[in-house]
């Protein structure tokens, strides 16, 4: 006890001896968010200004006799004529592992009612992305447990994979699939039943979205068990346009602590379309200039230098990683519009969704024509290498020939063949919502594909034979699927115990 | 108030030409606004408007608003003003406010430059840390 009253009487000690040097202004207009302030001569570019009634800003726009600043919070409470001060401080948000399982806004107070957040570490909102020296080149698999993506379309850790499509095409759906993949991998490494693995923290930053879909989207992660390694930062479409616009660099700054204390992270934008938007209504009350579509001249920057933050780290440096899944929703499928061209250069590949798949039934409907992985095969492991190093070219051979034989009835064996082989595969890709397939599942389902197991069976029972066909290795050939995870290359041996695995379950389909 | 490059060039002109041997000229400030009403050139109410602004934060840059809980002795003061003077310049106007709420101390306000040794700052500052 007498040690609290020393440390106060210390505390009481420092403020006596001390006046206070502060740099003033003075509000003269505010509205919409942002307030324009006089004076405040040493005032810093993003630097944190103080309001009364413990309101903060941040100053963005230094201008010759003003200063431009959005305000943080609760923006009635300002008047003009109130006096603020500079604080010496840019905006930043707690980070750490305490954030995990948490509901928290875009400066790190907690949303979800599970008490205050304890922890020591902050970071900035706005940091450098590491330099080419830091840097490694990606060589670890992200798993989404969505088929089609892992073998196709593979993200490795610190890639920047961009998932885009029309409105309700299943781009939160992706997502959230890769999140409770990761959470289900985490558990099992944490069991230990996989070797040299290395957890993936996940991070769903909710940009301008309805408070119902965040709510959903949450029920579905405490419902997986995904949440323990799971962040949730909502800046919903009822939360200032301010917070719409940090929160983004929030989630970066929290996913560079994983990476700098040699860990992974998993970062989800969603979305960034709604992110600029938000960054626009920003730029023009503070009267900055606009260019097309009336973004900010500086919108590709504030795009380029958010997901620039996400690298993989030399082992030197730690070997931590950030991962980045932006997600941008189109019109109409226009993705030649301002945003989405940016996002699309930026990102190291993209995932297409397509409204007509989605409607034919093809879920996830992944447009195996327009996406693509510029970094991840260099992750994707050996086995999955061995069964799907062909997948993309067939069924791009398949959508072609497909359109090709609407015009004609005899088609040649081998037309009809690859079109039967393309069928198949598209039902095989197909996955419900919810449901990640671990990696070794997918390499048996894929070597049945390509060793011709799956050509006898109807295209209308394609999927019946594999869900019976992964139930069947789950049970009953669990040491098989143990060594395909372990081993991660199909050698001869284990192309043995598949082959024979095969022909006992194909014995017993009906 | 909405003003266009012009304008804000044409008032920043103004006040340079307002300075003689780096202080604020009055005289020169008269004539300079004489001559551009007479002249009347296009937006000259804004100029004048933003001028008088600029003037404004002008003369804030170059005046001391000394708060105290209660009167200073004219000692205390006269040192005051000497130090104030010294720091900023001699053309410093200074400006001696009593203001109770304060409750001790003293807050010394030059520009947007604020040394706030006050018994209420205090308490604040206290009442943040603990």
């Amino acid at each position: 006890m007498s040690g609290i009253l020393e440390e106060i009487e210390t505390k009481i000690q420092g403020i006596k001896t001390s006046t206070a040097k502060s740099n003033v202004g003075v509000v003269r207009e505010t509205g919409d968010g942002v307030a324009r302030i006089e004076g405040l001569s040493d005032v810093m570019l993003n630097e944190m200004i103080e309001f009364p009634n413990g309101i903060f800003g941040l100053a963005l726009n230094l201008e010759e006799t003003e200063v431009g600043v959005i305000l943080l919070g609760e923006t009635t409470k300002v008047a003009e004529g109130d006096e603020v001060k500079t604080t010496g401080k840019l905006l930043q948000v707690p980070v750490g592992k305490a954030l995990l399982g948490r509901v928290v806004n875009t400066i790190g107070e907690p949303l979800d009612g599970k008490g205050k957040i304890k922890t020591d570490s902050f970071y900035p909102l706005e940091k450098i992305a590491p330099g080419v020296i830091k840097r490694r080149s990606v060589s670890q698999p992200v798993q989404t447990g969505i088929m089609a993506i892992d073998a196709m379309i593979p993200i490795g850790r610190g890639q920047r994979e961009l998932i885009i499509g029309d409105r309700a095409t299943g781009k939160t759906t992706i997502a959230i699939d890769t999140i409770i993949s990761q959470a289900r991998l985490n558990k099992a490494g944490e069991k230990g039943e996989l070797k040299d693995y290395r957890p993936l923290y996940c991070i769903y930053v909710a940009v301008g979205q309805k408070n119902s879909n965040v709510a959903r989207t949450l029920a579905v992660l405490e419902k997986e068990g995904a949440m323990p390694y799971t962040t949730i930062i909502s800046a919903p479409a009822s939360d200032t346009a301010t917070n719409q616009y940090l929160a983004p660099f929030a989630g970066a700054a929290m996913g560079e602590w994983f990476m700098d204390n040699g860990m992974d992270a998993l970062i989800i934008y969603d979305d960034l379309s709604k992110h600029a938007v938000a960054y626009r209504q920003v730029s023009l009350v503070l009267r900055r200039p606009s260019g097309r579509e009336a973004y900010p001249g500086d919108v590709f920057y504030l795009h380029s230098r958010l997901l620039e933050r996400s690298a993989r780290v030399a082992e030197e440096f730690g070997g931590g990683s950030v991962t980045a899944l932006p997600i941008i929703e189109t019109q109409a499928g226009d993705v030649s519009a301002y945003i989405p061209t940016n996002v699309i250069s930026i990102t190291d590949g993209q995932i297409y969704l397509e409204t007509d798949l989605f409607y034919q039934g093809v879920r996830p409907a992944i447009s195996v024509g327009l996406s693509v992985s510029r970094v991840g095969s260099a992750a994707q492991i050996k086995a999955i290498k061995q069964v799907a190093g062909k997948v993309k070219l067939d069924l791009a051979q398949f959508r072609e020939l497909a359109a090709f034989a609407q015009f004609g009835s005899d088609l040649d064996a081998a037309t009809k063949a690859r079109l039967d082989r393309g069928q198949r595969i598209v039902e095989l890709f197909k996955q419900k919502q919810y449901n990640p397939i671990p990696v070794e599942e997918q390499v048996a389902v894929m070597w049945a594909m390509q060793n011709g197991y799956i050509d006898p069976v109807p295209v209308d029972r394609v999927k019946e034979f594999q869900i019976k066909l992964q139930d069947y290795l789950e049970t009953r050939k669990e040491s098989l699927l143990a060594s395909i995870r372990d081993k991660k290359q199909l050698d001869e041996e284990l192309e043995s115990q598949l082959k024979s695995a095969l022909e006992e379950f194909k014995a017993t389909w009906r | 108030m909405k003003i266009n490059k012009e304008i804000r060039r044409l008032s920043r002109e103004m006040l340079r030409a307002s300075f003689t041997d780096g202080q604020l000229d009055p005289g020169r400030i008269a004539s300079l606004v004489d001559s551009l009403i007479a002249r009347k050139p296009r937006h000259s109410v804004e100029i004048l408007q933003n001028y008088r602004r600029l003037l404004r934060l002008e003369l804030e840059k170059r005046r001391a608003r000394i708060e105290t809980a209660s009167e200073v002795d004219p000692e205390t003061r006269s040192k005051l003003i000497a130090d104030l003077k010294q720091k900023y310049g001699n053309d410093l106007t200074t400006e001696f406010v009593v203001n109770p709420q304060l409750l001790g101390g003293m807050r010394i306000r030059v520009g947007s430059d604020v040394w706030d040794g006050t018994v209420c700052n205090r308490l604040e500052r206290l009442q943040q840390q603990l």
